[in-house]
């Protein structure tokens, strides 16, 4: 009897304690930006729509059940870049770091959808999965406040030459610079990431074969896509194989 | 004699003349022990089921099955390499003892072809003919054939300490009666002999003693029994914590790989893979200690051993006693004096002012035919090798403590005849030419038995002066002769007469054979009685027994008087105490009506003790609580160790003969005589005194029951991390956060961080007077009781845990991922193919970011225990009094090893931190003192309780709190 009382007095003790220290952790935290970034110095890339297995596209562009699931991910991926949801955006300047760290509320920049061309689903509402010319939308993770130096830009490479043709919306595959920084959840709402679309125009060698394509992150100094152990750090690489 | 050829014929068919050493356990067999051992099985299990997910895992193509495969590596290296570091130390404190049977080779000197020729003993075969002189060991088991004041010295063998003459003749049907046999491994005292070997080897008496001897079987030590209890209990806990879990993971539809890795976990953090090692270290610390301090230890274990002694079965001789015949008490003038028996005494205070004491220092001095050994003039007195036997050389040190130098005072007394000590006559009687000048008597001196001498004299000296002997005088010296005789002591009377001048001129010539002289009507001058005195620190170690509540019983081959006289006065038989035979006498009843409940000490005689069936003896070992075994023979010490050891004492015999090695084997801890033990008794035994001293035996145990102290405080403090290290993996598979701590830095601890400080706690010093404590009770007083294990696990344990969890959960929210979005991410966490990852704040994070900030988590996990376990090798320097009493300071070890600590961490952390493999990675500095309000939290709740306990002993929280 005594002996439970003590272990409750005890541990409730030590709870009380674990819930105090954590919340006195917690007060020390702002609710706007992490303390430390240094864990993602440099963002990692990732794609959109996302094999539920590994990074394996595999359909049958004469069988739209085949690319269903893809088309699906990207209509609700670009859900919230419709014009609609955009209406607080602003339109930025092009080219040029965002900084609005002195302005309490931070804007987002507009992304227009158009930019993605072909593959923004306007056109085609397949996303070319049944022309063969299928896209694939690249983006790069979120760190807050991430300035990129230069002309961050993605360029894909297949593996063997000849079998694919690579064409990216916005062109050259260009990130915009107005779209950073990022300012986190809580002051950056409404805040959209920037997309780069790649299309896929996979040629007559290429049916039938698995495409080995591995995107890059280019042209920024401070954007690392060479990391032995990461390898999704600033470069992602997939593999599509299309039949008929 | 033998032929050569014939020799090796015989030594062909019946081996070499060499005791066959006790059959041991083959290097490999022990080797393997060590292997599978202990929590070796445990870990073993641990990476088969590694290696069957890296299987399993690569079969399906994971790509981190190799983790897998390196933890199997890595777990049965820890068991390697611990095994053979266990067996390394085993070897090195056996290697100890192989040296002392490394003697050098005997040799004998054997009459082959017709020829004397030098060889060694073990060549010897039956029917060899060999010579002995004074001072060899005999070779083997021979029969005399020719002798010249041949004596033998039998006690290793029958524990007989005096001389015994041998001769050619034929006297006892028993060998062991019979004068014309002398034995293998006895010695020769003087004399010259001639003998046919009739037994070699394993076939001589000593042979067959000792192999009876290696057929008393070894029982398990008692700190075995606790280290295996405990071992059982870490188990049992890692077994069903692990089981359960594995059953709770599988009913929460984790995958049966993922439970198996879980299963893994849990054994590895359940289990203190380096305690093992560290009691072993800290055995063998204690041992080096004790080495130092004259106790040989020959089994590590048997350091603990020691110390849970309850009796200590104690020879006399040599052990309690100086070995040394020492002038005690003298009788002149009607009055009783003592001597000083010190070890090192200089000087005699008794008043010495008395004429009669100059004619009693005269004929001591005189009447005397021992000698120093030349070249001995710079070493103390008492310390010089003398040539004669014991009583004559105690007299000879006694006068030369007294009068200085004794040669000289003989060389100015010149011996003109001497008639030796003879069975006979006993008395042994010499005439001297006086030192003064002008004085042309003789002087003739004697001594001898006391009745004899009195009855030879018709005077007395009294203050100088000769006076008639008449009845009361005569009684006087009766009741002088029977105190002295009481205590044990043996008494000489010395007598002696100037010889008239006129009778005996100056060119008289004296004849021994005729006896020209008189031999009665002598002065009677004075008695001296000489003892075997203890040792002095004897009395101060027999208390300090009594107060450890170790019960120290006497085992002599002498005389009931002389060891009741040794008992009482080393305070085996404390001062008050009475035997059956004192109450008798005093209420003057017959022995049979006294109650004999009354009398505490018991003196048993070894004619007795054979009569007796087992359960009286154990009434009188139950009963008296002050015994002593006197005549007992060597063989009857088994017999009394094995009462002993019905009454479930733990039991410490000291024995230094052949005979004794089945007692040494028996009893739980045998103690060989360095000094005066045979090879066999040191064979047998499990610790060897090098200085023989009995007080040597009290100070092991202080040590060996320190060592247990420490042993506990030790295991508390390693136990305590388990839970810490165990918690992450509950809560891993409970509230699917990512993993806090991994397999890999659980065994960093366990193997690095730890070890130093768990070692350091063995040089920890005793909390109080451990010698005021009862002997611990085999079965209640557990090495790992379970208010050990309570308060490590379920206190001090979850409050570390709390600790690092708080440290942990720190870094993630610093980093971006606060408590609240790490409940339930494990599986996607854990996904290698999500590489966006979101945190709290909207980040997005790749796999390896993740995984990388997962080993920070394990590094802050891993600094927290490590700062937590220096608050707990604090708390674990004392069980119940405050650090401050004991001092944080006085044992520098505890500092290294927290230094060593904190090193270790800084090292893996900064040092190793870019190694993938070992899963550290840098740390911020201010993580280091997230858990210090915790680590001080533990070190005030355990000063409370400690203070709790101090105050209210025998209390609920006593009970509870008090491991």
């Amino acid at each position: 009897g005594l002996i439970l009382l003590f272990y409750l007095v005890f541990y409730g003790f030590l709870a009380a304690l674990f819930t105090f220290t954590m919340w006195v952790m917690l007060q020390t935290l702002s609710s706007d930006i992490p303390k430390y970034r240094d864990r993602i110095s440099s963002p990692g890339l990732m794609i959109s729509p996302k094999p539920d297995t590994a990074l394996e596209f595999y359909f049958n562009r004469s069988d739209s059940q085949s690319y269903s699931e893809y088309v699906t991910t990207l209509q609700n991926f670009l859900e919230s870049y419709n014009d609609s949801k955009q209406s607080q955006n602003i339109d930025c300047t092009r080219g040029k770091i965002f900084d609005q760290s002195d302005a309490a509320v931070k804007k987002a920049c507009r992304f227009n959808i158009t930019e993605l061309g072909q593959c923004s689903g306007k056109e085609d509402k397949n996303f070319g999965y049944s022309k063969g010319t299928p896209c694939v939308l690249v983006k790069m993770n979120r760190v807050i406040g991430l300035k990129p130096e230069g002309e961050p830009h993605i360029q894909c490479t297949p593996k063997e030459e000849g079998m694919v043709n690579i064409n990216y919306f916005p062109p050259n595959g260009a990130m915009d610079l107005m779209y950073f920084p990022y300012y986190g959840k809580s002051l950056h709402a409404h805040y959209l990431q920037p997309l780069v679309a790649v299309q896929l125009a996979i040629t007559p060698n290429g049916t039938k074969e698995e495409i080995a394509i591995e995107c890059k992150i280019l042209g920024s100094p401070n954007l690392k896509n060479q990391d032995d152990r990461d390898k999704f750090l600033g470069r992602i690489a997939f593999k599509v194989l299309m039949s008929e | 004699g033998l032929s050569s050829a014939r020799a090796a014929e015989i030594l062909a068919r019946d081996g070499p003349n060499a005791l066959t050493p006790p059959k041991a356990t083959p290097e490999i067999v022990k080797f393997l022990r060590q292997m599978i051992g202990g929590f070796s099985i445990l870990l073993w299990i641990g990476a088969g089921f590694s290696w069957i997910s890296f299987g399993i895992q690569l079969s399906q193509g994971t790509d981190s099955a190799f983790d897998n495969l390196y933890l199997g590596v890595v777990l049965a290296l820890v068991v390697i390499l611990t095994g053979i570091f266990a067996y390394y130390q085993e070897a090195k404190s056996t290697n100890i003892m192989a040296s002392f049977s490394k003697m050098i080779p005997q040799q004998a000197l054997v009459l082959r072809d017709a020829e004397k020729k030098e060889l060694p003993a073990d060549q010897l075969v039956v029917g060899d003919i060999v010579e002995i002189k004074g001072g060899d060991r005999i070779p083997a088991d021979i029969r005399l054939i020719f002798t010249q004041g041949c004596k033998v010295d039998n006690s290793s063998l029958t524990g007989e300490s005096e001389p015994q003459s041998r001769s050619c003749d034929f006297t006892h049907e028993n060998p062991l009666e019979t004068r014309n046999i002398a034995f293998y491994s006895t010695t020769c005292v003087e004399g010259t002999a001639t003998g046919i070997v009739i037994n070699t080897g394993d076939r001589t008496i000593i042979g067959r003693i000792a192999s009876l001897a290696s057929g008393v079987g070894n029982e398990k030590t008692p700190i075995a029994i606790e280290i295996e209890h405990f071992v059982w209990l870490v188990a049992g806990v890692a077994i069903s914590i692990g089981v359960l879990f594995f059953i709770i993971s599988v009913s929460m539809r984790y995958k049966i790989l993922d439970s198996i890795i879980f299963l893994i976990g849990i054994i590895v953090a359940n289990v203190p893979e380096g305690l093992l090692a560290t009691v072993t270290v800290s055995l063998s610390l204690t041992a080096k200690r004790m080495a130092k301090k004259n106790c040989l230890v020959k089994n590590l274990e048997a350091v603990e051993t020691l110390g849970s002694t309850s009796i200590i079965c104690s020879d006399k001789t040599g052990t309690l006693t100086q070995n040394r015949m020492t002038v005690a008490h003298l009788w002149f003038d009607n009055q009783i004096y003592s001597a000083d028996t010190s070890e090192d005494q200089t000087t005699q205070p008794f008043d010495q002012s008395s004429p009669s004491w100059t004619a009693l220092s005269k004929i001591v001095t005189l009447c005397n035919r021992a000698e120093f050994r030349p070249g001995q003039e710079n070493l103390p007195i008492m310390k010089r090798v003398v040539v004669g036997d014991a009583s004559e050389t105690a007299l000879l040190k006694f006068s030369e403590v007294i009068l200085g130098d004794v040669m000289s005072i003989r060389a100015q007394n010149k011996k003109v005849a001497e008639i030796p000590f003879n069975s006979t006559n006993k008395f042994q009687l010499s005439i001297h030419e006086t030192d003064d000048p002008h004085d042309k008597r003789f002087l003739l001196v004697m001594k001898g038995a006391p009745e004899r001498i009195l009855e030879r004299c018709s005077t007395i000296m009294i203050n100088g002066k000769e006076e008639p002997l008449d009845n009361e005088k005569a009684e006087a010296f009766q009741t002088a002769y029977m105190e002295l005789g009481g205590m044990g002591e043996r008494v000489l009377g010395f007598c002696h007469l100037y010889l008239p001048e006129n009778e005996f001129p100056e060119s008289f010539q004296f004849d021994t054979d005729s006896m020209n002289f008189p031999t009665s009507n002598l002065c009677f001058v004075g008695l001296l009685s000489m003892i075997d005195p203890p040792r002095s620190t004897v009395p101060d170690a027999v208390s300090k027994c009594r107060s450890a509540g170790i019960k120290v019983i006497m085992v002599t081959g002498d005389h009931p008087i002389t060891a009741k006289a040794i008992a009482k006065s080393v305070g085996i038989i404390s001062a008050t105490s009475e035997t059956v035979e004192d109450i008798a006498k005093r209420l003057n009843i017959p022995v049979e009506q006294v109650n004999r409940r009354e009398a505490t000490a018991a003196v048993v005689n070894g004619m007795e003790l054979k009569d007796m069936s087992s359960e009286q003896l154990d009434a009188i070992l139950r009963e008296h609580a002050e015994i002593v075994f006197a005549r007992t023979s060597p063989q009857q010490k088994l017999i009394i160790v094995e009462g002993c050891q019905r009454q479930g004492a733990v039991v410490a015999v000291t024995g230094d003969g052949v005979n004794d090695s089945p007692a040494l084997k028996k009893a739980d801890i045998g103690i060989a005589m360095g000094i005066a033990g045979s090879d066999a008794a040191k064979n047998a035994a499990d610790m060897v005194l090098l200085d023989d001293n009995f007080a040597s035996i009290v100070t092991g145990v202080e040590e060996g029951r320190l060592i247990f102290d420490n042993l506990k405080k030790t295991i508390a403090y390693t136990l305590t991390k388990n839970i810490a290290e165990l918690c992450p993996f509950l809560i891993y598979i409970i509230a699917s956060i990512p993993m806090p701590i991994g397999t890999i830095t659980i065994l960093f601890i366990d193997l690095g961080t730890d070890i130093i400080p768990s070692v350091a706690l063995a040089y920890e010093k005793a909390e109080s007077d451990i010698m005021n404590r009862r002997p611990r009770n085999k079965r209640k007083d557990r090495l790992v009781n379970h208010q050990l294990a309570v308060y490590s696990y379920l206190q001090i344990g979850i409050m570390q845990s709390v600790g690092a969890f708080v440290t942990y959960f720190t870094v993630y929210a610093e980093q971006g991922f606060l408590p609240s979005t790490l409940l339930g991410v494990r599986v996607n966490w854990e996904n290698t193919n999500i590489n966006d990852f979101e945190d709290s704040y909207g980040q997005q994070w790749t796999y390896y970011q993740r995984m990388y900030l997962q080993w920070t988590g394990y590094t802050a996990f891993f600094v927290s225990i490590t700062i937590q376990q220096v608050a707990d090798l604090i708390i674990r320097k004392t069980r119940r009094n405050s650090i401050f009493q004991q001092g944080l300071f006085r044992n520098k070890v505890i500092w290294v090893g927290i230094f060593s600590q904190i090193g270790i961490a800084s090292i893996l952390t900064y040092g190793l931190g870019h190694v993938t493999a070992l899963n550290f990675t840098p740390l911020r500095f201010q993580y280091w003192f997230v858990a210090v309000p915790f680590a001080i939290l533990i070190w005030v709740y355990d000063e409370i309780r400690k203070l709790l306990i101090r105050r209210y002993p025998g209390s609920w929280w006593d009970k509870n709190m008090y491991y």
